[in-house]
């Protein structure tokens, strides 16, 4: 049994927060101990739009938040790209360099899951159609894909229909959305046509921030969709 | 509003680039991936890599050889710091030639050349099929090696109409031979050819140039003068890194293994001038710079736009610079330091496909978040930089905060998102409500399986390899051409198993007897067949400009629709025989 601490980040407390609690409950079913991280902000988008000092500010709360556990498990591939990846660069010398330590305990809920001794004797089962997006930075990045689609694969009774272009990006980026919304939906719209021709209304992806987006666009458009995190999928699938 | 935002939201309205583009751009990821899985050796991407890094690590030494070698072989080598004086020397070297055939060249887009050109009274044609059409619509190249990808084939067709040429339907093929038409005209009399320049070699002062039309070797055979103009980093040490580099060049722009012609072009012929106009412009600029300089490693192959969903949504038009896609959003603000280009750094999702794709691996979307922190690149306002501050305090400060900031930002917007005309996007519901009946299947739609590059083997046997190749890339492979009027007969230094290609050196490599010829019968010995370009390095060690054909003139700048054909023979026969 081990003991850890799922980060649930800003954006997830703020927009959906029951994820968090999915998250919570299939990690208490694999026999770890849970303590929560909920709220603090990575920094990333502050760190996206140029603004580094003010990333610095913020991604400090984080960490402080989670110096003294020996592993965080966060249920966002972005965030935990943005601290393993980026973060501990904004320290020099030997600070970023316990930082950049530190951030390497860092690790994202599928690959976490996925890679656990319990894993395979969680009962896994769930009738039903569904596809499956990556998000960017945790395919390009972090190389979640493989982890993420064997655990949906684990599933008794899931039907998996992957999408024809499944590398490429929904759209929102962050301050991108908000910078460039034309392009941003327009992005959007083409990851949803490949969802609608896949013949499924069940979206799940490891980034929720990837979710809100192709939901939000998904209504507006009258696309019927369901956006569901890979945490929820999996603790819907234990109940 | 940016420009890049005010430029893609006009696009967008007028008819989603997207609805052009993404089924163009798909299929050429999805090829270029095949292209360079099957029909490269494994490390071809880390050898051009290493051939690029070490031109930038050399790049003052390598010039000072070139301008040697350049010496050596009657090369002009000229050197341009700014875009106003790129355009004086041109001028200078074109002296009174009226009438100037040119080929497509970034750079001469960079710095202005063809408008310069023309305001001097010049007469300049576009002979490349793409770069003709959008000069006649005006609004510049969307692509960097497909200049007329925003356009569609009814679209060509009233530009051309427009143009006063007769085209009775929007068939590719006629269209694309009616440019071809105009420009082999102008050809017949023409003062001077200007080209741009792939690679130049600093061992052998030789230009490289690869096209698939066939206005190129029209361009540096017919007139009296030719003038390769390109940016200074596109120096390579040798003719095995200009190989490296042309190994993944072809396969990353187009998914060919090579152009159909790919020039080495030494030293002028007899009585006639070559020049080569070396343009900085900004470039030391940026190889003084650390976190930058690694982009002039760029290839200009066009694979990070072709593979960049916001250039496909956006269109390359929308970028506003000769540079679009995810390597314009890099260099053009560090080109143009006026600022003019500094909401491009922020026209990326950061998706990270572009830095994926990148032949030379350049860090594409790391630099973008440079670009950004910088002190060009993030256009940001005294709002933007206010609206940072209270973030700051509302995530940094004491617990509860951040989540009222949150709560303030939702209610301020009224829980709208951006990103529609009268948005009816908003934020999805904080705890959703979930329908059973949402996870049963529209068994109605036919899921299509995702499409998976078929896994070719390398055969064992690189005759038979050599063969198979040729034929895929529109050469005759026969072992009886036969004899016809009009046929130039040659022989190949060397043959290339992967690609199809032929090397010709010396006489046989003529461009002015090869153009003028009906058919291009090439005998290629068994011996001579090697099995990748990078193995050509020994052959190309002799001199003179040697020629490497693979398949027969082509042009692919309508809808990607490709048309064989264009200048220069229709026919290119290969004979394999049994050796010397």
């Amino acid at each position: 049994m081990a003991k850890l601490a799922l980060f649930v980040p800003c954006y997830m407390a703020a927009l959906r927060p029951d994820d968090g609690g999915h998250a919570r409950r299939v990690l208490e079913r694999l026999g770890d101990e849970v303590e929560t991280i909920v709220g603090p902000c990575c920094g990333q988008p502050a760190f996206n739009s140029g603004y580094r000092a003010e990333a610095k500010s913020v991604g400090r709360v984080l960490l402080r938040a989670a110096r003294r556990h020996e592993t965080i498990v966060t249920p966002s591939g972005s965030c935990a790209s943005m601290v393993k990846h980026y973060l501990a660069g904004l320290w020099a010398g030997p600070r970023g360099a316990s930082i950049e330590r530190m951030a390497h305990r860092f690790v994202e809920f599928g690959a976490y899951v996925a890679a656990h001794p319990n894993v395979a004797a969680l009962p896994l089962r769930l009738a039903g159609a569904v596809t499956y997006h990556d998000s960017c930075h945790g395919r390009r990045e972090l190389g979640l894909t493989e982890g993420a689609v064997g655990l949906l694969e684990q599933i008794e009774g899931l039907d998996l229909r992957r999408l024809a272009y499944e590398d490429e990006c929904c759209g929102f980026g962050g301050a991108f959305t908000v910078k460039e919304p034309e392009v941003s939906v327009a992005m959007a719209r083409s990851k949803l046509a490949d969802v609608a021709s896949r013949g499924v209304r069940v979206l799940v992806s490891g980034d929720l921030s990837c979710l809100a987006h192709l939901e939000a666009t998904a209504r507006a458009d009258d696309q019927p969709l369901e956006t569901w995190t890979l945490a929820e999928l999996l603790d819907r699938a234990l109940a | 509003m940016s420009g890049f935002r005010a430029r893609a939201r006009a696009e967008i309205a007028a008819g989603p680039p997207a609805a052009t583009l993404s089924p163009i751009l798909r299929k050429l990821v999805a090829d270029t991936r095949a292209q360079l899985g099957t029909a490269s050796p494994s490390d071809a991407r880390a050898r051009a890599q290493e051939a690029r890094a070490y031109a930038v690590d050399h790049m003052d030494e390598l010039h000072d050889q070139l301008r040697e070698s350049c010496a050596r072989n009657g090369t002009g080598y000229h050197r341009a710091a700014t875009a106003e004086e790129a355009v004086a020397i041109v001028s200078r070297l074109l002296g009174d030639a009226r009438r100037i055939a040119k080929s497509k060249s970034m750079v001469a887009e960079e710095v202005g050349l063809t408008g310069s050109l023309r305001l001097q009274g010049r007469e300049v044609l576009e002979t490349d099929i793409g770069e003709y059409i959008v000069d006649i619509e005006g609004r510049g190249p969307s692509h960097i090696t497909a200049p007329a990808l925003h356009l569609n084939r009814a679209r060509i067709r009233e530009l051309l109409a427009g143009a006063g040429a007769d085209v009775p339907d929007d068939d590719p093929v006629r269209l694309s031979r009616t440019v071809r038409d105009v420009v082999a005209e102008f050809f017949a009399d023409v003062d001077a050819g200007i080209t741009g320049a792939n690679a130049v070699i600093a061992s052998s002062g030789r230009i490289v140039i690869v096209e698939n039309e066939g206005n190129v070797s029209l361009g540096v055979s017919r007139p009296d003068v030719h003038i390769a103009i390109t940016g200074m980093e596109k120096v390579v040490a040798d003719e095995e890194a200009a190989l490296a580099v042309l190994q993944v060049l072809a396969p990353s722009a187009t998914a060919q293994p090579l152009t159909a012609y790919t020039h080495f072009l030494g030293g002028p012929e007899e009585g006639k001038e070559r020049h080569l106009v070396i343009v900085d412009n900004g470039r030391s600029e940026i190889l003084a710079d650390e976190r930058y300089r690694d982009v002039l490693r760029c290839i200009r192959c066009g694979a990070c736009m072709n593979a960049c969903p916001v250039y496909t949504a956006a269109g390359g038009l929308s970028y506003g610079s000769p540079y679009m896609g995810p390597i314009g959003a890099v260099v053009s603000p560090l080109l143009w330091r006026d600022g003019r280009h500094d909401d491009l750094p922020s026209a990326s999702s950061l998706c990270g496909r572009c830095t994926e794709v990148c032949p030379v691996g350049i860090p594409l979307h790391r630099m973008l978040l440079d670009l950004r922190a910088g002190d060009t690149g993030n256009g940001g306002s005294a709002i933007e930089r206010l609206g940072w501050k209270s973030w700051v305090a509302a995530f940094a400060g004491p617990q509860g905060r951040a989540a009222s900031w949150l709560a303030r930002l939702g209610l301020r917007a009224g829980g709208n998102l951006p990103g529609l005309p009268g948005s009816e996007r908003s934020l999805p519901a904080a705890t959703p409500t979930r329908d059973p009946a949402m996870l049963i299947p529209l068994d109605s739609i036919e899921p299509e399986p995702a499409p998976e590059p078929p896994a070719a083997t390398l055969p064992a046997d690189v005759v038979a390899f050599f063969r198979e190749r040729a034929a895929i890339v529109g050469a005759i492979v026969t072992d009886d051409a036969g004899s016809e009027d009009g046929d130039r007969r040659v022989r190949a230094t060397a043959a290339v198993a992967s690609t199809g290609s032929v090397l010709l050196t010396g006489e046989d490599a003529s461009r002015a007897a090869l153009m003028d010829a009906r058919r291009i019968v090439v005998e290629v010995d068994e011996d001579a067949i090697v099995r990748f370009p990078q193995d050509l390095a020994p052959s190309l060690a002799a001199g003179g400009d040697p020629l490497i054909l693979t398949g027969a003139s082509r042009t692919a700048d309508i809808e990607k629709r490709i048309v064989r054909g264009i200048h220069g023979p229709e026919a290119l026969v290969v004979v394999v025989g049994g050796g010397a």
